[in-house]
């Protein structure tokens, strides 16, 4: 036995974990499309405080969920940095000169890696959210229902959910058999990390060789297994499980298409019917020109 | 004194919805020359509690201390974890998972390796180990570990064990999965390493008729404590407690308690076949006036005579030509392979190699 | 005819020029309800044999025949395969869903029962080996014997008339090997299902209608349980022992103190001790 959190999955009850796994995955969709065509800090802000409550609703510690950022976090830094050196319209802040290369460094370009680095953010924390509050097996089910209409394109979907299914049910077994055989060849004075990583590679091979031979041994009794229970004895298969939507299921799908929709109203039509305050060359976008203005105008001066 | 634990405690996965206390202050000691038998269902903690003695599991709190290597939870002093390894062999359940080599005699030679050790004390300690489990060395070093049957297999990966000479050795279901007759052979084997190879031994099992054949003391574990730690022969005054713990009790303590429920009181202490066989015979003499010799009884389940092997046969199957465990008496009697002053001398040479190897991380201290 | 083995032979190459004859000319047959054990050491041919009931393998020579239909037919092979369940040694290779009831399910899915009956046969199955109240839970972590159980469980879903377990208590614990052997017998009496129980224990053929000791790939016994204790001189001889009861009793009359002939089991020990001393 070891420490296994399997997959993600953080097993509480909660009104999120409740909600039907397709729809899960259909909303994620949506929000992961609605992040990409978020241009306000507004529409930012507000998407922040919806995913703060959900995660509150789920039930899953915060520490936790963002915990799932701290991996990525070396791509999300690349990432801002690359949009902060490539892009050059905007007012320049800075110039760098190296050698023949001029790098320069705009306000517009600051604005875009800090947004570039907000939707990672979102996009990460909100998938995270789907995998803390589904099981791998509703996640495969709900895939495999999802999918169904490729079948009609000749994409075997049953055959791939059952590999999927049988991968998922697979992985816990042989990482504590990897644990296991690791403990062996401790016990027997391997060394199993330390060196330099191709060192790593060949004082792993204890481990790995037994691991692929128990692999294939268990790949081989399956196979007989699945037989014995008349796998593919039928082209007419059935299922048992059938997906009943509740209520709470279509309420929370369809808010979210609000959302979606106030989100691409932001980017093309609200940015557009009001004209953009002039701030040299920086843009103000969207909901964040009424903010703007309103600011302002509380203000009694431009911000 | 060999191992001492004290307040041992473990819990799996801390602080996450996954938590599960897996041994709560647990306190043992094992002495030099015990062969201890430890029972309790799964997930009561015993398999935890033996990879702490391997050092593959840092104690979280409490303290252990092994041929005067001292575990615990703290960072420093850092513990020389292959010099302990070196002195207690652990060999897992299903131990022929962990064979990986192409040959029997690399697979056994790694653990000698890892040692560091010379490359003739590693081929000698190799040919010496796959003889003590009973196979022929030069029928089978040369040949596929994969090859070999289930049986045949455990023996290999037992000898890997063996072979870094380990002056304890814990056994975590050493028979598990074999037929009745590997699970035999296995259980010789065991008895036969306690004389010959290291003096303190460990076995976990589920079948107390397995434990009950060597043990000269059990230890119970239930619910992440230990229970009882008693010699083998007073254990058994517990029976109702340890059925209630959805624990097995020997045949032969069966046995005797129907007879004492049906009025015939065979007394104490009777916990195996041969025991319960002895008693019998005895009450029968006295009740008839017999004088039938209690080693009349003798009581084999199994013929390791082998005599529906031929030889060719046995040496297809890479399997020494006599009985297993006989026949492994016979080669440490030759000379040139015993086990009396030579060996000793090599373990010390073996000694030194370790401490030289080691030598920087005990300098940190 | 349950199960009809006609001069069955199958054999396997070892290497380029060895040939190995696990099953050698077998003939057999098996009525329907009765529950048979089959013994034999490893390498005994046993485990061949249940892979020949069912068509995972085929014979070089022979036929197999269930109900009537042969394992040669490719047409018959589902028939075949739903008439004869089989369950394996090893309990975590052979559920193929992360839940219970999903697992159990998969085999009538794929015979596609329709919805209603499929829950009926699920919770028929789970209520069989007793472990209805694990539906909704996952099988990691559980002991090995109630793994077992619901591998028999996902079996008898495809309602086979035949159950045979292929070394299925090879690796459980004591209190495991009981647990199947009890579903085992009771499918037996209860349900009429025929059971083919495949181990190397021979204390789990005590109360089988017929035992079969299979050594070199032949039956070498194929009687009663106690009429087949009797031969325990030639069941050493092929690596086999009588149970420890029976043991006993020849031990103490080796010794010289007769205890009667067929003493199986614990309580026929202590009844005849009891009379004795």
């Amino acid at each position: 036995m070891r420490d296994i959190s399997f997959g993600q999955y953080y097993p509480v009850r909660s009104f999120v974990h409740s909600i039907d796994a397709r729809i899960k995955i259909l909303i994620t969709l949506m929000y992961m499309v609605s992040v990409f065509f978020i241009v306000s800090y507004t529409a930012f802000f507000c998407m922040f405080s919806l995913l703060i409550i959900i995660i509150a609703v789920s039930h899953v510690p915060y520490k936790i969920v963002f915990k799932s950022i701290k991996g990525l976090l070396f791509l999300l830094i690349f990432t801002a940095i690359i949009n902060v050196f490539f892009t050059s319209s905007g007012n320049v802040l800075l110039p760098i000169k190296i050698g023949q290369l001029v790098i320069t460094i705009t306000d517009q370009g600051i604005n875009f890696a800090i947004k570039m680095a907000l939707r990672f953010t979102l996009l990460v924390l909100g998938s995270s959210i789907l995998t803390f509050t589904t099981t791998p097996t509703e996640l495969t089910d709900a895939l495999e229902v999802l999918l169904k209409p490729l079948t009609y394109i000749k994409i075997p979907v049953h055959d791939l959910a059952i590999i999927m299914s049988i991968a998922l049910r697979f992985i816990p077994g042989l990482m504590e058999e990897t644990d296991k055989i690791m403990m062996a060849q401790k016990a027997r004075g391997a060394n199993l990390d330390s060196g330099n990583f191709f060192k790593k590679i060949k004082a792993m091979l204890p481990v790995l060789i037994p691991l692929f031979v128990s692999a294939f041994r268990r790949a081989d009794e399956l196979a007989d297994a699945l037989d014995a229970r008349c796998y593919n004895a039928s082209n007419k298969r059935t299922k048992m499980k059938v997906f009943k939507l509740k209520s709470t299921d279509l309420v929370s799908f369809f808010v979210f298409t609000a959302l979606m929709v106030l989100i691409f109203l932001d980017k093309y039509y609200i940015g557009a019917m009001v004209p953009s305050p002039d701030l040299g060359g920086f843009e103000v976008q969207g909901l964040d020109i009424f903010v703007y203005n309103l600011l302002t105008r509380v203000l009694g001066y431009p911000v | 004194m060999p191992i001492i634990v004290k307040n041992l405690t473990f819990t799996y996965s801390a602080g996450t919805p996954y938590e599960k206390k897996a041994l709560e202050n647990i306190n043992l000691q094992i002495n030099e020359g015990d062969f201890l038998g430890i029972i309790g269902h799964t997930g009561s903690g015993k398999s935890t509690f033996i990879q702490h003695i391997n050092g593959l599991i840092k104690p979280q709190s409490g303290e252990i201390e092994i041929f005067d290597i001292k575990l615990s939870s703290a960072k420093r002093p850092k513990v020389d974890l292959r010099a302990l390894r070196s002195q207690v062999g652990m060999v897992f359940q299903y131990p022929e998972y962990q064979l990986f080599a192409d040959t029997v005699e690399k697979d056994v030679a790694f653990g000698p390796k890892n040692l560091g050790l010379s490359s003739e004390e590693i081929d000698c300690r190799v040919r010496r180990a796959i003889e003590m489990v009973g196979l022929d060395y030069e029928a089978v070093k040369d040949r596929a570990p994969f090859e070999l049957s289930g049986g045949q297999k455990r023996r290999v990966a037992i000898a890997g064990i063996i072979a870094m000479q380990p002056k304890m050795l814990i056994l975590d279901e050493p028979t598990a999965g074999l037929d009745p007759f590997g699970k035999e052979q296995i259980l010789n084997l065991i008895k036969y390493l306690k004389t010959h190879c290291s003096p303190t031994i460990v076995v976990i099992s589920h079948d107390i008729d397995e434990i009950t054949r060597f043990a000269n003391r059990i230890v119970v574990f239930n619910d992440s404590r230990i229970v009882y730690d008693e010699p083998m022969q007073k254990l058994f005054k517990h029976t109702a407690d340890l059925q209630r713990m959805g624990l097995d009790i020997p045949r032969a303590v069966k046995v005797v308690n129907a007879l004492r429920a049906g009025g015939v009181d065979l007394g104490e202490d009777i916990v195996t076949a041969e025991e319960l066989l002895r008693a019998i015979i005895n009450r029968y003499n006295e009740k008839y006036s017999t004088q039938i010799d209690e080693s009349a009884g003798v009581f084999d389940m199994y013929d390791f005579s082998q005599k529906w092997l031929t030889s060719e046969e046995r040496a297809e199957l890479g399997l020494s030509t006599a009985v297993p465990v006989e026949e492994v008496k016979e080669i440490s009697k030759k000379p040139n392979k015993k086990f009396g002053s030579k060996s000793d001398k090599k373990s010390k040479l073996s000694k030194k190699n370790v401490k030289s190897k080691n030598s920087q991380q005990e300098d940190k201290k | 005819m349950a199960v009809l083995l006609d001069n069955v032979t199958y054999s396997y190459n070892i290497n380029d020029t060895h040939r190995i004859d696990a099953v050698k000319q077998l003939s057999l047959h098996i009525e329907e309800g009765t529950f048979v054990a089959l013994v034999g050491h490893n390498g005994s041919g046993k485990s061949t044999l249940a892979k020949l009931l069912n068509g995972l393998l085929l014979p070089t020579s022979g036929d197999v025949k269930i109900f009537g239909n042969s394992t040669l037919d490719p047409e018959k092979i589902y028939e075949i395969r739903k008439n004869v369940g089989m369950v394996f040694q090893n309990p975590d290779n052979q559920m193929i869903a992360s839940i219970v009831e999903d697992d159990i399910a998969f085999g009538p899915e794929n015979l596609g029962v329709p919805r209603e009956e499929i829950i009926e046969r699920v919770e028929w199955a789970l209520s069989k080996v007793e472990m209805s109240q694990y539906r909704k839970r996952t099988p990691f972590k559980m002991s090995g014997g109630q793994k077992q159980r619901l591998a028999i469980a996902g079996v008898l879903a495809i309602k086979p008339k035949i159950l045979v377990l292929d070394e299925s208590t090879a690796m459980l614990d004591p209190q495991g090997r009981k647990e199947v052997l009890k579903v085992a017998h009771e499918l037996n009496k209860e349900d009429g299902i025929t059971v083919i129980h495949i181990t190397h224990f021979m204390e789990e053929a005590l109360d089988a209608d017929r035992l079969i000791v299979m050594n070199g790939g032949k039956i070498a016994f194929d009687s009663t349980p106690r009429e087949v204790f009797k031969k325990y001189e030639d069941l050493k001889a092929i690596k086999l022992a009588v149970p420890w009861e029976t043991q006993m009793a020849i031990s103490l009359k080796k010794a010289g103190i007769d205890l009667g002939e067929g003493i199986v089991n614990e309580k026929e020990l202590v009844d005849s001790l009891c009379r004795l001393l």
